[in-house]
């Protein structure tokens, strides 16, 4: 009797690993880290996690050249291919550059603004330090916050998709239940999602207009209407496709695609990005009793660029060393 | 043998079956599943929820080792609390223009509580005597400096000079040299006092840093128990992870997510303003240790050494309990605990209002600073008064009205 239990424990030990390795197919498992099963328990793809987009779109959606700074000028020579970095950034060197990208916009990679818009786009790039609601941490948007360079996290039960951005700590709710519309425009959209088989279908409205899709000035209105596409690549990949359709600013819907990837650190999470105390110098600077910044004309900041460079750090020093 | 090995597998998946429910918490009797379970098994603590009561802080003396007010004492309370308000409204008609009667209408408009007395005589449950504990020395000498500090900037002002409770511990003299210091801590809360040790409004708008964290619209603390405005929870969970959207403040809201994880908190370097949780599944319970908070996030006078222990239990469909230990030896002479109940709200309806996008319409703080600028050169052009003589923090109406501490409205503080 006691042998005979004692078999049926081994055998169903045995067994049970037997079936966890079948059951362990379909997880993916990386050193070190908790396993991710692909699917959730009422087998959709599973999203849950920290993901990032890695490119450039945050710079610009469409394919675009590198350039030498984030803010440039005119240089000595007056050919536009030939600008060099302006004061606010001159001081960081190579780190204050913009990287080159292929760009993620479908189709011909052409953004279908309407004339009247096309030309605010063109203003909005060049007043990009002044016009751009990120550099003053206000709430970014969707599409935006998704393939912004900070990491994001997708908390996915039945009923309810919570995406939480660690940019200034923000968050949507992706709704797949019934639910009554925001009593306002928002920022950051009003989604509500279906699944079509494995790819998780947003619709995204109610925007309030104030949000740009990236640095280089593009840009939508209030009449914003987004179709987001997630379809799981690998369990560690995800296809990110939007719609985007605006027929106050573009003259048809056009398409954004990109992989969003998992952050497979074992211990990663979301860290705090609380923004708004890092612009107040930025936003207020020029109203403070004795002011930081030594020269504001009204409320512009005249940056005038001193690098004291340091006995030994001089150009070249480090190469005699 | 293929026969035999299907056998096998049917057995094991039976087995494997039969662990996995042995493994699901144990259920309340008379709760569905789906009202206390996620579909993976875990206790379910998702859902929209807020805190109907109103419910002091801490004890009144009145009701010392009482841990719940009688029906009828809650309704008698409810009764004399709209008394309160409609005579604050009649008494600031009778001085309009005043400070206070300016300061009194906003606070009466959006920080008098609307809610009912709610079942605890207290939110502290421990100590039983519903108190706070004392104050360490050493946070006690931390409130003395600030309060100092806070009474040389007011005691030019005609707070001081009409002895109004807002100096209380102070008199009135001339512009203090302080003023051009720095305060002796960061500066966090609105009220005077500060609630506890150190972090008080100060008199000065020399730049941002100068005005409590509500007015720079990064109020938004934990823990939170709602403040006088209330607040609403939103939970969304999925396995190991609990995600809280914390709808509170006047549109300060913050987005919190609790790894479960037995992982080690972050470096001791790395310093959050909400700190670093760490949640853990006891029985039916959701545990969150929380640390690393950031020197100058504030806490009833407690900073970077505040540690929480938050208890998160689903008790019935509509109900979540949530209990807080609180502890800090630089700060209190012993740990405390408060308690909450959250009850359920429509989901249907999508009544939390997600944007916290008070810095987005932050019109106040560019006008408050570019005010107290003008003030300064029609002072220098002797077209003005001066600026140090004028009360704008930590002075009338709005220190000692509803929204620093809701006494006025509060039958339990009379």
């Amino acid at each position: 009797m006691r042998h005979g239990l004692t078999g049926s424990v081994v055998t169903v030990a045995i067994v049970s690993a037997a079936v966890s390795a079948v059951i362990s197919i379909s997880v993916t498992r990386t050193a070190g880290q908790a396993s991710r099963p692909a699917r959730t328990v009422d087998g959709k793809p599973n999203f849950s996690g920290i993901w990032q987009a890695l490119n450039e779109a945050n710079w610009d959606l469409q394919a675009h050249d590198a350039r030498p700074g984030m803010v440039t000028q005119q240089g000595v020579y007056p050919y536009d291919y030939a600008r060099v970095p302006a004061a606010p950034v001159l001081a960081l060197g190579a780190a204050a550059g913009v990287p080159g990208s292929i760009g993620v916009v479908q189709g011909d990679g052409q953004i279908p603004y309407t004339p009247e818009a096309a030309k605010i786009k063109q203003e909005n790039g060049e007043h990009w330090i002044d016009r751009d609601p990120e550099l003053k941490c206000y709430l970014p948007g969707i599409p935006r916050a998704m393939y912004m360079p900070y990491p994001f996290e997708i908390v996915q039960s039945t009923n309810k998709i919570q995406m939480a951005y660690e940019f200034t700590s923000t968050a949507r709710t992706i709704h797949l239940d019934n639910v009554e519309p925001p009593p306002d425009d928002t920022y950051m959209g009003h989604s509500v999602a279906h699944w079509e088989g494995d790819t998780l279908v947003v619709d995204v409205t109610r925007f309030n207009g104030k949000n740009w899709f990236d640095r280089a000035g593009n840009f939508h209105s209030d009449a914003l209407h987004l179709v987001e596409r997630f379809t799981p690549i690998s369990p560690d990949a995800i296809r990110y496709e939007v719609t985007i359709e605006d027929p106050k600013v573009f003259t048809r819907p056009w398409r954004i695609a990109m992989p969003l990837y998992r952050r497979l650190e074992p211990d990663a999470q979301l860290l705090e990005y609380r923004c708004i105390e890092f612009t107040e110098e930025f936003l207020y600077g020029n109203l403070r009793k004795q002011q930081l910044v030594k020269r504001w004309e009204g409320d512009t900041i005249i940056v005038d660029i001193t690098r004291k460079v340091p006995p030994g750090d001089q150009l070249h020093d480090w190469y005699r060393r | 043998m293929s026969r035999r090995l299907l056998a096998w597998i049917g057995a094991a998946v039976v087995v494997v079956a039969l662990v996995a429910l042995a493994a699901l918490p144990r259920l309340r009797p008379g709760n569905a599943a789906t009202a206390t379970s996620t579909a993976w098994g875990e206790p379910d603590l998702q859902g929209i929820w807020t805190s109907d009561g109103e419910i002091p802080l801490q004890r009144p003396a009145r009701y010392a080792n009482r841990e719940f007010f009688t029906d009828e004492e809650r309704a008698e309370l409810d009764r004399q609390r709209a008394e309160a308000i409609g005579r604050e409204a009649d008494e600031n008609r009778r001085s309009r223009g005043s400070e206070q009667d300016v300061g009194g209408a906003y606070n009466a408009a959006v920080f008098t509580t609307h809610k009912r007395m709610g079942r605890r005589t207290s939110m502290v449950v421990d100590p039983p005597d519903g108190r706070i504990p004392p104050l360490t020395p050493e946070a006690q000498k931390k409130r003395a400096a600030m309060r100092e500090y806070q009474l040389a900037l007011l005691q030019p002002t005609d707070l001081c000079k009409n002895k109004l409770p807002g100096c209380e511990g102070g008199s009135y003299g001339p512009v203090s040299p302080r003023r051009a210091e720095a305060p002796p801590f960061y500066v966090t809360v609105g009220a005077a006092g500060g609630g506890g040790a150190g972090g008080g409004a100060i008199n000065r708008a020399d730049g941002p840093e100068d005005r409590g964290l509500g007015e720079r619209c990064m109020a938004a603390a934990l823990p939170d128990f709602g403040g006088n405005t209330g607040f609403f929870l939103q939970i969304v969970q999925s396995p190991g992870r609990v995600s809280i959207f914390y709808d509170t403040g006047q549109g300060q809201g913050w987005q919190r997510i609790i790894p479960v994880t037995s992982s080690p908190h972050l470096p001791s370097n790395v310093r959050q303003w909400w700190g670093d949780s760490r949640g853990r599944w006891e029985g039916r319970t959701l545990v969150v240790d929380v640390t690393n908070f950031s020197p100058k996030s504030y806490f009833q006078g407690s900073q970077e050494n505040l540690h929480l222990v938050e208890r998160w239990t689903r008790v019935d469909a509509n109900t979540v309990e949530y209990a807080v230990t609180i502890e800090d030896p630089t700060t209190w002479t012993k740990p405390w605990t408060v308690k909450q109940e959250y009850s359920k709200q429509s989901d249907q309806a999508n009544r939390i209002y997600k944007e916290p996008r008070c810095h987005e319409g932050n019109y106040g703080m560019p006008a408050l600073l570019s005010g107290a600028r003008s003030q300064e050169r029609a002072f220098a052009a002797k077209q003005g008064p001066d600026p140090a003589k004028e009360c704008t923090a930590g002075c009338g109406g709005f220190a000692l009205g509803f929204a620093d501490t809701g006494e006025d409205s509060n039958p339990l503080a009379r």
